[in-house]
């Protein structure tokens, strides 16, 4: 009932948003849709999706993992036929409330098995094309500036270089570490002539892209200052994932106005010796997003926040000699809070009939990219792939 | 026309002059100090680049790690590295070494083994200008890479790509010069190869010694075959013309560079000293397209502004700058290296170089790890000829008049030192200073 009324909604929007002489493009969308966030979790090196949403009825996995594979016993129940990673636990409960969705066999066609180009698949949204300096998410920033001028809609949390994802045409997303990495040290004498220094001018090139990058950091230090004024939930585990999304939760409860955010957790890329790395990884994610939820749940945020989770590809099915897995292909991805209802989306993964050795995709990545970017952010999609059903 | 990108470049009188040596130094080395530019002007530019070639990293420097490896901090190893580069003793070959740790990329948060990340860094240090296709034999051979990309679990019957998979990728071909087909096959070629301790070794009964088909050539090809089946391969030597174009003239390479530097890479036989000879005299390297070219990488950005201001900064200093910019020394965040260009700003970045940059011109702040006399390389002056001087000293190819207009305004201050420092800090941390 609420998912029709929803989609009426939307669809009746996009056919304002399509005469903007009228509407104008700048308000496409109600009040609270305009205050949605989008958090997006990269698994880097590609996240062994049979482990970590196992299909615990298909013989073929017990027959490709003899050493990998899970116990059915040890698994925490999504279905009858699935079962999460025991590393997982509170995903599970997250789950059970109905707060967490699980898509399976979400790929693309001509999975590609380097971690860099996937990586620049996922991030441009386009598998065919090399990659021309531009992101979904940077897209979706771009639109989102035009509407409100002098935000910031876009934030990468980390210290890896700033992610393909992420770059727009018109927006720079800064990147933060921590809350102490936007310290400005500045000499008292040099603020003003520093702002004429960066000013656009008649720049061209890279030293234009120099000014633009040194104008957001500038601001982005003095919002900075404005939202850590506020305190920060103790409720998190002292994981580097958790501490990532703790600052994320103290920004958008603190008025930042960011509505795109993108954290990563490395070490996917389990190649030997899978258990127990593969373990720890998924331990970090569960227990980090779990605090995540919680804490957004306290702070009134959890229905503007929703936060998706994918790997730029799964592992081959069967494990390799050294007790790990080599590149795959299609893979389950996650998506948390958000008004979404939970549970089991997709088509699960058929093992008897690979493609090169891989799960072959069901879902493509774009048409989730389409519900995210229409549905949830209310702005024009990247493609014309038609959306997945996120329901709630 | 790309005959003629290589030819050496002849100045017409007043050419070589300061901003031509600085672009030199900045791109060759790490920067000139105020005295190294002077004897460089003095000299001639013929000479400096002789110069440059014929340095040696001094030895009892580049021996001072060795009592500290035992301690097994990966701290010591960057800050005696950032310490080499800061002393400017053979600022070509460390540049060279930056070069092929970047292409090469191995990261000691998998090796986890100083001692490893040593000798490969000697590697690069000491064949860096050698034969480039020696060089990726003993890469193939390195502890190192071994531990960082698997070697160890390719093993016949098990093969392990990832090794192959990147010399390919990233290495040598890029993609789209192979296929899926010759990852698989070249792994299989390198099985057999991997450590003992701390040494490489070849495990004959691992190796998978059947047919292999690599670019459509069947044979028993071993491991060192299947190198020198894809260095034959016409991409290998585009891949590294496109390497040597980015790190020395700048990154928007043009097809005609790289036409240019395939040519005098087959000419030279892969001897990238005779190579670099040939790209760091040429009309292309000195031509208005390849001047402030490239948005500086973080060492080199520490390094070339501490060396222009004459200053002192503890090694372990001036690596943890780099780092907080986003370049760890021995810590590249993926085999792919660091991206470079535009990628290395954001701004947390931005601020991490704002900030060091005006601690640097501060000096002495901090624990005595930042040593910069001011005066001494600026002069007694104030006003006009101080702003003479800091322009000179850091920006002599910028003439923007609004700088100059806000660099004045800011000398204005009645302490002579205090406008110093900002006078420095400002243009330090200026867009303009960050492209070399």
């Amino acid at each position: 009932m609420l998912v029709t009324r929803r989609r009426f909604l939307i669809d009746g929007l996009r056919v304002t948003a399509l005469v903007p002489a009228l509407a104008g493009f700048a308000r496409p969308c109600s009040g609270s849709q305009a205050e949605r966030v989008l958090v997006v979790v990269q698994l880097t090196g590609g996240n062994d999706g049979l482990n970590t949403v196992v299909p615990l009825r298909q013989d073929g996995y017990f027959r490709a993992r003899p050493t990998l594979g899970m116990k059915p016993s040890n698994l925490h129940a999504l279905d009858a036929d699935h079962g999460l990673h025991p590393s997982l636990g509170e995903l599970g409960e997250l789950f059970a409330e109905g707060q967490l969705s699980v898509v399976q066999g979400v790929g693309y066609p001509g999975a590609n098995r380097s971690h860099f180009r996937s990586l620049e698949i996922w991030h441009s949204a386009d598998p065919a094309q090399p990659p021309r300096g531009i992101g979904w998410l940077g897209r979706m920033a771009d639109q989102i500036l035009r509407t409100a001028p002098g935000s910031m809609p876009a934030l990468h949390v980390g210290d890896e270089e700033l992610p393909l994802a992420l770059m727009g045409r018109s927006v720079f997303a800064p990147t933060v570490r921590d809350e102490h990495s936007l310290r400005l040290a500045e000499l008292p004498s040099l603020a003003d002539e520093r702002s004429r220094l960066v000013a656009p001018g008649a720049a061209t090139g890279d030293l234009a892209f120099l000014r633009g990058a040194a104008r957001s950091a500038y601001a982005a230090a003095e919002r900075m200052e404005r939202a850590i004024a506020q305190p920060a939930s103790s409720a998190y585990p002292d994981l580097d994932l958790a501490a990532k999304l703790r600052l994320i939760a103290r920004l958008v409860a603190g008025g930042f106005d960011t509505r795109l955010f993108l954290v990563t957790l490395g070490g996917f890329d389990t190649h030997a010796r899978q258990a127990q790395l593969h373990a720890a990884r998924l331990d970090e994610l569960a227990r980090s997003l779990a605090a995540f939820q919680r804490d957004l749940t306290a702070l009134g945020a959890r229905e503007r926040v929703l936060t998706f989770v994918f790997s730029e590809f799964g592992r081959r099915v069967e494990e390799n000699a050294s007790r790990g897995t080599d590149h795959g292909a299609a893979a389950p991805v996650f998506l948390a809070g958000g008004r979404m209802s939970g549970g089991m989306k997709g088509t699960p993964p058929d093992l008897e009939h690979l493609v090169d050795g891989d799960v072959g995709f069901t879902t493509d990545f774009r048409s989730l990219y389409t519900a995210l970017e229409r549905d949830w952010m209310g702005l024009e999609p990247s493609t014309s792939v038609p959306a997945f059903e996120l329901g709630g | 026309m790309s005959d003629e990108l290589l030819e050496p470049w002849r100045p017409t009188a007043g050419a070589w002059d300061r901003a031509a040596a600085a672009h030199l130094y900045r791109r060759a080395g790490f920067g000139a100090t105020p005295a190294e530019l002077e004897r460089a002007l003095e000299v001639g530019h013929e000479a400096s680049l002789e110069q440059l070639f014929a340095e040696r990293t001094e030895p009892a420097l580049r021996a001072s790690i060795r009592p500290l490896l035992a301690a097994g901090e990966l701290e010591l190893l960057q800050a005696w590295w950032m310490g080499l580069i800061l002393a400017g003793g053979a600022p070509l070959h460390e540049r060279m070494t930056l070069v092929w740790h970047d292409l090469f990329a191995t990261s000691n948060d998998k090796v986890d083994d100083v001692r490893l990340m040593h000798a490969q860094n000697e590697l690069f240090r000491t064949q860096g200008l050698g034969d480039f296709r020696a060089l990726l034999h003993a890469l193939a051979r390195d502890p190192a890479m071994l531990v960082w990309l698997d070697g160890d679990s390719n093993r016949r019957g098990h093969a392990n790509e990832n090794f192959a998979r990147e010399v390919l990728e990233l290495f040598t071909l890029g993609i789209g010069n192979y296929e899926e087909r010759d990852v698989q096959e070249a792994a299989r070629a390198f099985s057999g190869w991997g450590t003992e301790g701390r040494a490489s070794v070849f495990r004959a009964a691992q190796h998978d010694d059947g047919e292999k088909t690599l670019f459509a050539h069947a044979g028993r090809w071993s491991s060192d075959d299947a190198l020198d089946l894809i260095l034959a391969q016409p991409a290998c030597a585009r891949h590294v013309a496109r390497v040597l174009l980015e790190a020395f003239v700048g990154s928007e390479v043009q097809e005609p560079w790289i036409a240019a530097v395939v040519a005098e890479l087959v000419r030279c036989e892969w001897n990238v000293e005779r190579v670099l000879r040939a790209l760091l005299s040429s009309k292309l390297f000195f031509s208005p397209a390849a001047r402030r070219a490239r948005i500086a990488g973080p060492v080199e950005l520490v390094a070339v502004a501490a060396r222009a201001l004459g200053a002192r900064v503890a090694p372990r200093r001036a690596a943890r700058w780099a780092a907080e910019m986003g370049q760890a020394l021995f810590r590249p965040p993926s085999v792919k290296g660091w991206d470079g260009g535009r990628a290395w700003i954001h701004s947390g970045s931005w601020i991490a170089r704002h900030n060091a940059l005006v601690e640097l011109a501060r000096g002495g702040a901090d624990e005595g790890e930042v040593h910069v006399d001011l005066a001494l390389v600026l002069g007694a002056g104030a006003g006009e000829a101080l702003a003479a001087a800091l322009l000179e000293r850091l920006l002599p190819d910028t003439a923007d008049a609004e700088l100059a207009a806000a660099l004045r305004r800011t000398l204005r201050q009645p302490d002579l030192e205090q406008a110093r420092i900002a006078g420095a800090a400002l243009l330090l941390t200026t867009p303009e200073f960050q492209l070399f």
